[in-house]
């Protein structure tokens, strides 16, 4: 397997795996602002925000992985052959 | 008058559609020929000839998709080259522009039913604003978070429309390009407005906060104090306040380039997204080139929708944030 194919190869690993954790963790925030809200709909607005702020630092992992794909999709790597 | 009424509640009761078939006919009939082309299309299409060798004529197949990333260039003024995702961010500038003056220069008390389109749209909005940062702050940020919401859901829906990515135009260089492409999808405009929220966040922490909200970003007060404390001898507290105060200080650091990692994730977020969702519907019609393409393009309509509230609401979140004095540490 040359290295190019490994490249790519490597781009859709690391984007796959990379997706598994963020997605967890946003589906855990997501059941916490739930309960929160089933129990005290009248905080909505607080819950919201700050499920908002949560859910885009468990996000932000996933986007590191997406740019970890993208540079190894498009960047040229001058190999030694 | 009573002998009407029975027969009305039969003609109602048996629900005459067109043709003077029954409705639920109506619908299988519909259903049968959506899967008869749903059928026919996977026969004709890559997969049909694939599998089974039919070669269908030439109008019928679809072009293998080429997905770009950079933006195609369709001409140059001097020497700024306009891309064809340039051209359609002006198309949106031009929709907004029109829709803002139709409503406020013939605006009346008791409104038309386009103006109270557009003051619903609005009210929503600034009710969105309200709750994510109260009274004040919501006043305050409504204007550029609404503008940035309504560009980016403008651009996304804008790109469902036909026209876009098939009215092709030759260059002066000869190559054959689409005119408009969605201007989400190229990554100038998602980054564009990441900086503009992300120089937005700062001056309102600036205005908000004075000098303070920068000194959050270098914690370094209790590392001196440790230093003090161990000049003047109390040596045991002054080493625990420079350990702490190291700690503050890392940390400090890691929110700092985490302010600077939001532009990455915002412009990331949204273009992912809207260029995810370009390539999927190319993908569809590629294969099925008929009915099943309204899925991913029922699903751009969601998510366009989706993305422009969140990038909003991101950029509201993170304001607010800033604009809330910082209060008391352990001082």
């Amino acid at each position: 397997m040359d290295a190019e194919t490994m490249r790519l190869l490597a781009a859709g690993i690391s984007m796959g795996v990379g997706a598994i954790g963020p997605g967890i963790g946003i589906g855990i925030l997501g059941m916490g602002a739930m309960n929160a809200l089933g129990r005290n709909p009248e905080a909505r607005g607080a819950i919201l925000t700050n499920m908002m702020i949560a859910i885009a630092m468990a996000e932000a992992v996933a986007i590191y992985a997406l740019v970890v794909a993208i540079i190894l999709i498009f960047v040229p790597v001058a190999y030694n052959v | 008058m009573s002998e009407q009424k029975p027969v009305a509640e039969k003609k109602a009761g048996k629900k005459i559609g067109c043709l003077g078939c029954s409705f639920s006919l109506g619908i299988f009939i519909f259903i049968i020929a959506v899967l008869v082309l749903f059928i026919v299309s996977l026969a004709l299409g890559p997969i049909g000839q694939g599998f089974l060798g039919i070669k269908p004529p030439e109008w019928l197949t679809v072009p293998t998709p080429h997905v770009l990333l950079p933006a195609e260039e369709i001409f140059h003024i001097g020497p700024f080259a306009v891309t064809n995702s340039l051209i359609t961010s002006w198309l949106t500038m031009l929709l907004l522009i029109l829709i803002s003056l139709l409503v406020v220069k013939r605006s009346k008390l008791i409104p038309s039913r386009f103006q109270s389109l557009v003051e619903s749209v609005f009210e929503w909005l600034y009710n969105f604003c309200k709750e994510a940062a109260g009274e004040k702050n919501g006043r305050r940020f409504f204007p550029i978070i609404t503008t940035i919401i309504l560009f980016v859901l403008f651009n996304g829906w804008l790109s469902l429309l036909p026209g876009f990515g098939s009215i092709m135009v030759h260059t002066a260089e000869g190559h054959e390009l689409p005119l408009l492409r969605g201007a989400n999808t190229d990554i100038n405009t998602p980054l564009a407005l990441a900086l503009i929220s992300f120089v937005f966040i700062e001056t309102i922490g600036i205005t908000s906060g004075g000098f303070h909200y920068l000194k959050k970003f270098m914690n370094v007060g209790r590392l001196g104090k440790g230093f003090g404390k161990l000049f003047r001898g109390q040596v045991k507290s002054g080493l625990g306040d420079m350990f702490f105060g190291l700690i503050d200080g890392v940390v400090s650091l890691i929110e700092f380039i985490s302010e600077f990692f939001r532009i990455i994730s915002l412009t990331f977020r949204l273009f992912g997204n809207m260029l995810g969702g370009e390539i999927l519907v190319l993908m569809f019609l590629f294969l099925f080139f008929v009915t099943p393409v309204i899925i991913p393009h029922g699903l751009e309509l969601i998510f366009g929708l989706i993305q422009a509230l969140i990038f909003g609401f991101l950029t509201l979140v993170f304001a607010s944030i800033a604009a809330t004095p910082h209060e008391g540490e352990e001082h």
